[in-house]
């Protein structure tokens, strides 16, 4: 309905694509799947077969589309567009930082920190006038940032698991991970000396989408108000 | 032996071949004539000039973005263009300092930045935009908005949607009724940026939390936008986004997010972003800013209309071509091509029309359908 009729033919375009929602396997999706259902968004009985080798499943009640992958593939697909919508820890959200996410809505499920932890005898013995460490992680930004703050320069060996192995090999003095109850770390004799970062799961939006799909905004509603129990915003 | 990597493009650039730059020909064209109907007169500032002069202009340019290097002329740092708006800008505040305000200038032409922006890794774009100087009144705002829409909208953009922001926003509001520590400011912008509640209220910026909230469909975000307002010193922004959202309403879908500040470097009280339909990203913005040295108020838009060549390419169809065979009548393809036609002239006799790609062939006086 513009004023400014086109007068060139148009091309044929779908015109209301479904939406896409990214959830993350693991960790946080067991926590997520009551959120998202109090926000009416219940994936169909296929989602929770086990030996089901599908990755886009339906929802119940609407033509959305849950797509299920790692985490850290949640926010690259929503913040190319690819997804609209998702559930990531803020982990993943500071290690991008991507200018196009939003993290709306902080869910307040699947709390955990990210950590520096080192082995026992190292974190009693030296004092801390280093500039330059050799850390092991999953997040090389976040930790390149976090010790560039503390004026020392730290070259990150990423790695995508079983970081606790990397001070008793040899491959890294400390590393920089995940922690909730600690247990990993004190079976792989490491203790954890700083906490970078309280991590929780937020709804992250494309910001486009926002901008351009009124339904990505409902969306946005639903999960606040979900959370609005035992929220003080 | 041929080495495959002599000829890869650096990271960011890309060939257009003749449908996409025959799309961006008539993109650029469409978007020229609509600024130029409004009376804006075109200007070409050339591509690179002193760095100083670049970053000088506007509050918040980042020659960090531009290409640099020392000009073996006079041993000063080049910059090549990123944002010919600042360019623009020099030009108000000296060759055309005494012209009469308003000054209406347009622009056209290529940037370039060292480094793709976020995800997109694309170095090279085309700018298109128009300024108009000496006001940023709401009236200059309104004109600007709807001439972008305008202009948009010719270049083939389909249900347009404008995001009209308040650029200063968190200065205002930290100045007078939420106060911050000078510290708390950068934190507290990047976290309403990226719209994270958890991390705001970390970050010290619990009293701004109600703005996210008051994003989305311009009616309902603006009511709540003025319930938030505290102490009525956005009253009067407030105030000038509904008459800009009258002049454009039915144009353009509208929405408000006051603290958008994506792309946003020197804008002051007014903001906005364009985006359509079926293209990612966004498409432009625009707002009003401060020209510094001269320290004259302006409203100006850029759009980077290159994501719609994807969508202008599958509107046009191939066009007609007529092949001219060997010793044809000179005049009457001259006549022809006066009429619209596009020819295609045989070199040899090899030549055949329909490996030419051409639809018609020249049969005496008469174009023939092949």
């Amino acid at each position: 309905m513009l004023p400014f009729a086109l007068t060139r033919p148009k091309c044929p375009l779908a015109m209301t694509k479904p939406l896409i929602f990214a959830v993350p396997k693991g960790r946080i999706l067991d926590e997520a799947l009551p959120v998202m259902a109090s926000a009416g968004i219940v994936p169909a009985a296929e989602f929770h077969d086990k030996k089901n080798r599908a990755l886009s499943f339906a929802t119940e009640d609407s033509d959305m589309r849950i797509i299920r992958v790692r985490a850290f593939d949640v926010a690259t697909f929503v913040a190319h567009g690819a997804a609209q919508v998702g559930i990531v820890g803020s982990d993943v959200v500071e290690e991008f930082n991507y200018p196009d996410l939003y993290a709306p809505v902080d869910l307040d499920i699947g709390h955990c920190r990210l950590s520096v932890a080192e082995p026992v005898d190292a974190a009693n013995g030296q004092g801390s006038h280093t500039s330059h460490l050799r850390v092991a992680t999953k997040y090389p930004n976040l930790t390149r940032r976090y010790f560039e703050g503390q004026g020392i320069q730290a070259e990150c060996v990423k790695l995508n698991g079983a970081m606790e192995l990397a001070p008793t090999l040899g491959l890294a003095g400390r590393i920089v991970d995940l922690v909730s109850t600690g247990r990993t770390l004190k079976e792989n004799g490491l203790v954890e000396t700083a906490e970078i970062l309280r991590i929780s799961a937020r709804l992250i939006v494309n910001r486009a989408a926002l901008k351009t799909d009124d339904r990505v905004g409902a969306l946005v509603d639903a999960f606040r108000a979900a959370c609005r129990t035992g929220d003080d915003a | 032996m041929t080495d495959p990597t002599r000829d890869l493009l650096p990271e960011g650039l890309e060939d257009w071949l003749p449908s996409e730059a025959a799309a961006v020909t008539r993109i650029n064209r469409a978007v020229t004539d609509v600024m130029d109907s409004h009376g804006y007169d075109r200007v070409r500032p050339p591509l690179i000039e002193f760095e100083k002069s670049m970053a000088g202009r506007m509050d918040g340019v980042q020659p960090r973005r531009m290409f640099r290097f020392v000009d073996p002329s006079s041993l000063r740092t080049l910059a090549l263009r990123s944002d010919i708006t600042v360019q623009v800008g020099r030009i108000a505040a000296t060759s055309l300092a005494g012209a009469p305000r308003p000054l209406r200038l347009c622009y056209g032409g290529q940037v370039l930045t060292i480094k793709g922006d976020g995800l997109d890794p694309t170095r090279e774009r085309l700018q298109l935009g128009a300024e108009l100087i000496g006001s940023d009144s709401v009236a200059a705002a309104s004109e600007i908005v709807t001439i972008a829409i305008e202009a948009l909208a010719s270049a083939g953009a389909r249900n347009i949607s404008v995001d009209f922001t308040l650029p200063d926003l968190v200065d205002t509001l930290a100045k007078g009724p939420f106060p911050l520590d000078a510290d708390q400011i950068e934190t507290v912008r990047r976290e309403l940026d990226a719209k994270d509640a958890g991390a705001l209220k970390a970050g010290g910026g619990g009293a701004y939390l109600p703005l996210l909230y008051a994003t989305g469909p311009f009616a309902d975000a603006i009511e709540q936008l003025a319930a938030i307002d505290a102490g009525g010193v956005l009253a009067k922004r407030i105030e000038g986004l509904r008459q800009i959202a009258e002049r454009i309403s039915g144009k353009a879908r509208i929405t408000l997010d006051p603290t958008e500040r994506h792309g946003f470097e020197y804008q002051s009280w007014f903001g906005f972003t364009l985006y359509a339909e079926g293209v990612r990203g966004a498409l432009g913005r625009g707002g009003t800013y401060r020209i510094l040295g001269l320290d004259e108020p302006a409203t100006g838009f850029s759009l980077y209309p290159d994501a719609l060549v994807d969508n202008d390419r599958c509107d046009t169809d191939a066009r007609d071509i007529l092949f001219l065979p060997l010793g044809h009548d000179v005049d009457v393809a001259a006549r022809l091509r006066v009429i619209g036609w596009r020819t295609v002239a045989a070199l040899s006799e090899g030549d055949d029309a329909k490996v030419l790609g051409c639809t018609h062939v020249l049969n005496g006086k008469e174009p023939m359908r092949l």
